[in-house]
């Protein structure tokens, strides 16, 4: 900055250097002043307050006694917590990676299309412009014990939601059903900016199917995959509605997760201190995954 | 001339406005409770002048109360709510309700003798009562006339002839030889919770908290057992979701269904128009040692605001609404349920209304929720009956297993 106005008007230079700089700072400061008062008053207030009220036995409204680290203590030892702990986890592994795979075989594969890519494209995406509680009860149908249609067309009475072993797979199958449009429309997005010379070239040199796709495809869609994958975590690390529409946890737990745990102890059974601990706790799980997940990618990048 | 007219219009609005106390009023019916309440709204709005409701339905469950415990902390609470009896632990321990004195019923004519004494106990803390009852409501027994007539279950009055668990199980042996579906149980965590609670408390000895642990013991032992086994034996079928359950009885394929008095006018509405068999409805048969039934109650309650005290006038006003709407719920029940004001189920014309008369016994041994935090609608306990029982009564968890995770869950949730 200096050196351009010392070229432009090399005269006065130091009494209105400073002025600049300042109606500079002020500029940039009433630039940023709106998101960050909004960031401050919307995210970094609740935040803090979050980690105050999980040291209090606060109720759902107001202000608790200080029970210093009681909740935490409490969690610690609370066989749910660990259970839903649990149950969030093993739900990220039957979606984050199927749930990118899908994706991108989909794109692969719907960009190979001569024919009916638009029709094909929007069979696939469909499902992604549902809300949550039209998906849930379209399986609910689906899969009803008397009146579902699979149930009428093997003659059985299976309730997959009653299913310990099922209900979590069937809930992420769903999911996956759901969602895996978004990704691939991404990975489409992704392929598209791979230029056509690298396949000419390929070709050109004799290379086959597979040596194409792991070659050029895969290194060059990596910053897309990444995303994807850093999308996906995210996302299913907060599941919540899917569960609270289809089994509110059930069968045995066996489908009770992180965020069902906060919601019941905060607006059912109005313990807000608890349920600060265990959203606090939540959090810097996400943190932890995040930043494992950031270094591992990168060096993913560099292969 | 145009502006004469709108100056007296204003006037005539303003002078109505001061004279009216408008009572702010808060439920969570919706469907066919709902529309009936909506009417007895009308009905008091019309006859009273002095006194205007202003009623709002919200979404009922968690949503509804959280909401009562949001207003009450910030002053923009209603001046009347409706509240599960159920559902008083949370907000006596919340503060949200605000006690009602024997001085201000009796400034109305009412008085804790004007109801069930077991409703009245099941709404005291500390001494305290903290809201006038509405209703009683519970399950009961919707039967099919023509199908236990034929399997001759009947008795001469019309009413079936069940004695005991032995009897009612042969019962259903017969009504499935002759190749109906005996029973159609409803798999949602609030019937499976109703129907095990009452099997629970026909036992002796049966207490459901002893020193802040859920304690089912032998009783509830034998009340899961009874359930799972009716599955397992093909009385029930299982898995059967709540509004699948009333479509096997109501389409003739069930010949018993156990659900909530609030399903009457579905049947009464199927009847007037030709659609539905012979039916009728009666207590839950005593299986075990002696009469009792789940049971809850519509309330009304006075939030307990702090920052923004309900002044005497709107005190007077909302007394007078409870009063009225007490002594007119006759209309209230024809949404099933019991009318929780004595003079209305004593009346000629209550004895009159089928099947409700038949069964409003069930109101004497009724059993209500336990008074802590951890039960009652939409609660802890309700989700570990989803979560627990439910798939164990359909085979899932042997029976005892399902006991000690219940426990377990619901327990830990009272600390």
């Amino acid at each position: 900055m200096a050196t351009q106005s010392q070229t432009v008007r090399p005269v006065a230079v130091r009494s209105s250097s400073r002025r600049r700089k300042y109606q500079i700072w002020r500029a940039a400061f009433l630039l940023v002043a709106p998101f960050t008062l909004l960031y401050l008053v919307l995210f970094i207030f609740p935040t803090l307050r979050v980690i105050q009220l999980s040291f209090t036995d606060a109720p759902l409204i107001g202000a608790g006694k200080w029970v210093g680290t009681a909740n935490y203590e409490r969690l610690f030892k609370d066989f749910l917590f660990w259970k839903a702990l649990k149950n969030t986890a093993y739900f990220v592994l039957l979606t984050v990676i199927p749930n990118t795979a899908f994706g991108l075989i989909f794109a692969l594969m719907v960009v190979r299309l001569k024919r009916f890519q638009g029709f094909v494209l929007a069979a696939f995406f469909l499902p992604n412009m549902l809300t949550v509680s039209v998906v849930t009860r379209i399986w609910q149908w689906l899969t009803s014990s008397q009146f579902g249609i699979f149930n009428i067309m093997f003659g059985t009475n299976y309730a997959v939601f009653n299913d310990p072993n099922w209900a979590m797979p069937m809930i992420a199958f769903i999911t996956i059903w759901w969602t895996v449009g978004f990704n691939m429309l991404l990975f489409i997005a992704g392929i598209q900016t791979i230029s056509k010379e690298y396949y000419e070239a390929a070709a050109l040199d004799g290379a086959n199917g597979n040596q194409i796709f792991w070659r050029i495809t895969w290194p060059l869609l990596w910053p897309t995959t990444a995303l994807v994958l850093t999308l996906q975590l995210i996302a299913q690390l907060k599941i919540f509605d899917q569960v609270w529409l289809l089994t509110r946890g059930g069968p045995f737990n066996s489908t009770t997760v992180m965020l069902q745990f906060v919601y019941t102890q905060a607006f059912q059974n109005f313990k807000g201190g608890y349920a600060s601990a265990i959203a606090l706790v939540l959090f810097v799980i996400i943190l932890i995954a995040s930043i494992i997940q950031y270094r591992v990618l990168r060096t993913g990048g560099s292969r | 001339m145009k502006a004469k007219g709108l100056l007296v219009l204003v006037l005539a609005l303003l002078t109505f406005g001061y004279a009216q106390t408008e009572v702010v009023w808060w439920d969570f019916l919706g469907g066919g409770d709902g529309i009936r309440m909506k009417k007895l709204i009308d009905d008091f709005n019309a006859s009273n002048d002095d006194i205007k409701i202003n009623a709002t339905t919200l979404e009922w469950g968690p949503p509804f109360y959280t909401k009562v415990q949001t207003s009450v902390a910030v002053g923009e609470s209603p001046d009347i709510m409706t509240y599960h009896v159920s559902r008083f632990p949370l907000g006596v321990q919340g503060n949200v309700l605000r006690p009602i004195t024997d001085e201000e019923l009796a400034s109305v004519g009412l008085s804790k003798s004007d109801y069930p004494a077991n409703l009245i106990e099941a709404m005291t803390y500390d001494g305290n009562l903290y809201g006038v009852p509405l209703d009683i409501h519970s399950v009961v027994l919707y039967y099919n006339k023509e199908i236990l007539g034929a399997a001759g279950l009947l008795g001469d009055d019309g009413l079936p002839t069940f004695e005991g668990l032995e009897s009612f199980n042969a019962g259903m042996q017969i009504i499935k030889d002759a190749g109906s579906i005996p029973l159609a149980l409803p798999g949602d965590e609030g019937t499976i919770w109703r129907t095990f609670y009452s099997l629970f408390n026909q036992q002796e000895g049966a207490q459901f908290i002893t020193n802040n642990q859920v304690t089912l013991g032998e009783q509830g032992k034998v009340a899961l057992q009874t359930i799972t086994d009716w599955i397992s034996n093909g009385y029930a079928p299982g898995n059967t979701a709540y509004g699948d359950a009333i479509a096997l009885f109501t389409s003739s394929q069930a010949a018993m269904m156990i659900n909530g008095v609030w399903e009457v006018p579905t049947m009464v509405d199927l009847a007037a128009k030709g659609e539905l068999f012979d039916w009728g409805a009666i207590r839950i048969p005593v299986l075990f040692d002696k009469p009792a039934t789940w049971a809850d109650s519509h309330a009304f309650a006075i939030p307990n605001d702090a920052k923004k005290p309900i002044t005497p006038e709107k005190l007077a006003a909302v007394l007078e609404v409870i009063s009225w709407i007490n002594k007119n719920s006759l209309f209230w029940a024809t949404a099933g349920h019991i009318p929780a004001y004595n003079p209305v189920t004593a009346s000629d014309d209550y004895k009159m209304m089928e099947p409700n008369a038949t069964y409003a016994v069930l109101a004497e041994t009724a059993v209500f929720d336990p008074q802590s935090t951890a039960t009652g609608v939409a609660s802890p306990t309700y989700d570990a009956v989803l979560n627990i029982f439910v798939p164990s009564i359909n085979g899932q968890l042997p029976v005892d297993q399902a006991l000690e995770m219940f426990s377990q869950q619901v327990s830990s949730n009272m600390q």
